[in-house]
């Protein structure tokens, strides 16, 4: 979305100097551990690989709208290890996902009793690095129960888990989240708490959890707070993240992120840690990660060729050029 | 059944026993077992899932006699480059021991619930699966897919299309294949499967590709030159204008393989690619 200087509504004109401008990101790549490339289009795709992403983790989530019946989620499921895996790597970028029932449709509790019936086909899956997103919305106690059995499932399926926090209520429902996770027996190491701010994260790591930002304009955190956070609590077991979906949000969120602390005096190896290596350590505890994959994304399959053409490596997709009216 | 799953598993047990290890073939060997006993699916979905993280994804070393040998007992069944996942999946699959109402849900939920890679491998099983008569519209459905390892696994090397599709699924994976740029050399059966409705839906598809300044592949006169007559012969004379070498090629090649005597005469216009024709250093696969 192009954002008009002379806007009255546009709270931070663009200040010179901040144009996007990724040069500096040269020979970086970047893992964004968050992203809903379902509601994303191949212009995103392209532009993000563009951008150095080279992997992506997309967590299992509400689509907008509740689901009426099991097969929709089975198919949902299905196509984040199937359609979606591949339309990534015509792009070169790896995809990987996280299989769970997010805690908005946990209060359908007849619908989610189904669900909990099908999990377990999908989360051994290749390429499944965990469950998530789960975790509270509302607080509820059907959210609550379902919460709870998914941790178990995860605990039995030696997977990390992608834990939501809730918009609402904040602080305390993370607090809760970690307390569950705990008490189920979940080790600290194998649970990313997402969406922090500045009110949580303190507490999210001193009690040895992975801390996930998500940088998304308006709503969660911008990247000037993130480069406040690394600032003061340095890179250990941070992760960040754009969570972009169907909403105003920003598929280059991790990419900028880098780019701006760059800017503002971070080191390479810090950048590299939170927009990349992190998020491997974390979510790599599921045995599904392999890094070598990800240059090639031949990983999938070593004979893979992709749709209508050849081609083995990323961002070779075919162009269109949009600066000509001109479609061919 | 059961004697061609034992068969087959006792066929791919040196395969797998070499790439991996001993630990590994005794949990794969051990899921056998239980799928074979197991009158429900929750052994056979899992393990089948788990394959990967136990085995890797390793391309399969094997040797040329342990080919000829699966080639000869399953009627032409190519394993050859396959990755070992996807040997060991198959060892599975093969130890599936069920009557045919059972035996066709247990496979048909592995299709349903299947990843990329699973689903490729699933389609590349199709010639080997019991009952084979169960797999027409599984196999048509795979032919609509977008995923090109999905289609490649049901386009090469694979029996099962030449030998069970109707005429209308056939000709879909052809032109399918032609859509998609697929190596049509590796589908086994496409000059013997040549038909009338076919050549016709691929001469039209060459007029559109014309039409729109797109490069047709010459490949796709391989299967209209049994069915050239009065009407599309003046395609076959607009390729012999064609700057191309390749295209004058297809030309000689389809007018010498056609029964229409005004096609036959054609060859006479390029008489050193006839040459090439006759002595067979020319063909459709070389081309």
């Amino acid at each position: 979305m192009c954002c008009c200087p002379t806007n009255p509504d546009n709270e931070h004109p663009q200040e010179p100097g901040l144009l996007v401008d990724l040069a500096g990101n040269a020979n970086m790549r970047f893992f964004d551990p968050h992203i809903h490339m379902t509601s994303r289009t191949t212009d995103d795709y392209q532009a993000m690989a563009d951008a150095g992403i080279v992997a992506i983790i997309e967590p299992a989530f509400w689509l907008g709208q509740a689901r009426t019946g099991i097969d929709s989620f089975r198919d949902y499921y299905s196509s984040l290890i199937g359609w979606e895996r591949f339309r990534s790597s015509q792009f070169g970028i790896k995809h990987y996902c996280t299989i769970g029932l997010n805690s908005r449709e946990a209060n359908n509790e007849k619908l989610a009793e189904q669900v909990m019936e099908i999990l377990p086909s999908f989360v051994y899956k290749e390429g499944v690095v965990g469950i998530g997103e789960i975790g509270y919305d509302d607080q509820t106690a059907a959210e609550d129960k379902y919460y709870r059995l998914q941790l178990d499932l995860a605990k039995e399926a030696e997977l990390p888990v992608q834990v939501h926090t809730p918009h609402r209520d904040k602080k305390q429902g993370t607090q809760r989240s970690m307390d569950i996770a705990l008490e189920h027996g979940l080790e600290p190491h194998m649970v990313i708490i997402d969406h922090n701010n500045e009110e949580t994260v303190k507490d999210v790591l001193d009690r040895g959890f992975w801390a996930a930002f998500t940088i998304y304009p308006f709503t969660k955190m911008g990247n000037e707070r993130m480069v406040e956070i690394i600032k003061q609590y340095g890179t250990e077991r941070i992760i960040i993240n754009s969570a972009a979906d169907w909403g105003i949000s920003d598929p280059l969120a991790v990419p900028k992120t880098a780019a701006l602390m760059k800017v503002q005096g971070i080191s390479k190896e810090d950048i590299e840690l939170v927009t990349y290596r992190n998020a491997i350590t974390a979510f790599g505890q599921s045995g599904q990660i392999q890094e070598e994959d990800f240059s090639s994304v031949s990983g999938i399959d070593q004979s893979q060729k992709f749709e209508g053409n050849t081609i083995l490596r990323g961002g070779q997709q075919p162009r269109i050029d949009k600066s000509s009216i001109i479609i061919r | 059944m059961e004697d061609k799953g034992k068969l087959l598993r006792s066929l791919l047990v040196p395969i797998i026993k070499r790439q991996v290890p001993t630990v590994t073939f005794n949990w794969l060997e051990e899921k056998s077992k239980l799928i074979n006993e197991e009158s429900g699916t929750s052994v056979l979905n899992a393990s089948f899932s788990a394959v990967p993280r136990k085995a890797g994804r390793a391309i399969t070393d094997i040797s040329q006699s342990e080919i000829d040998q699966i080639v000869e007992q399953f009627n032409g069944f190519m394993i050859e480059g396959w990755a070992i996942d996807r040997v060991c999946r198959l060892y599975l699959v093969a130890s599936i021991n069920s009557d045919e109402n059972i035996y066709s849900e247990k496979v048909e939920g592995l299709f349903r619930d299947a990843e990329m890679n699973e689903l490729s491998a699933l389609y590349s099983f199709l010639p080997v699966l019991h009952y084979p008569e169960s797999w027409i519209l599984r196999t048509a459905e795979g032919i609509r897919s977008n995923i090109g390892t999905v289609l490649e696994a049901i386009m090469y090397q694979n029996s099962y299309p030449f030998q069970y599709l109707p005429e209308p699924s056939w000709n879909q994976l052809v032109l399918k294949a032609f859509f998609t740029d697929k190596d049509v050399n590796r589908i086994v059966g496409l000059d013997e499967r040549a038909n009338k409705p076919l050549a016709s839906v691929l001469v039209d598809y060459a007029h559109e590709r014309q039409a729109a300044h797109r490069t047709v592949n010459p490949q796709l006169w391989r299967l209209v030159c049994k069915f050239i007559d009065e009407k599309n012969i003046s395609d076959i004379e607009k390729l012999f204008e064609d700057a191309h070498i390749t295209e004058r090629r297809a030309a000689v090649l389809a007018c010498y393989h056609s029964n229409y005597e005004p096609a036959r005469r054609l060859v006479e216009k390029e008489p050193a690619i006839l040459e090439d024709v006759k002595s067979n250093k020319l063909n459709w696969s070389s081309l």
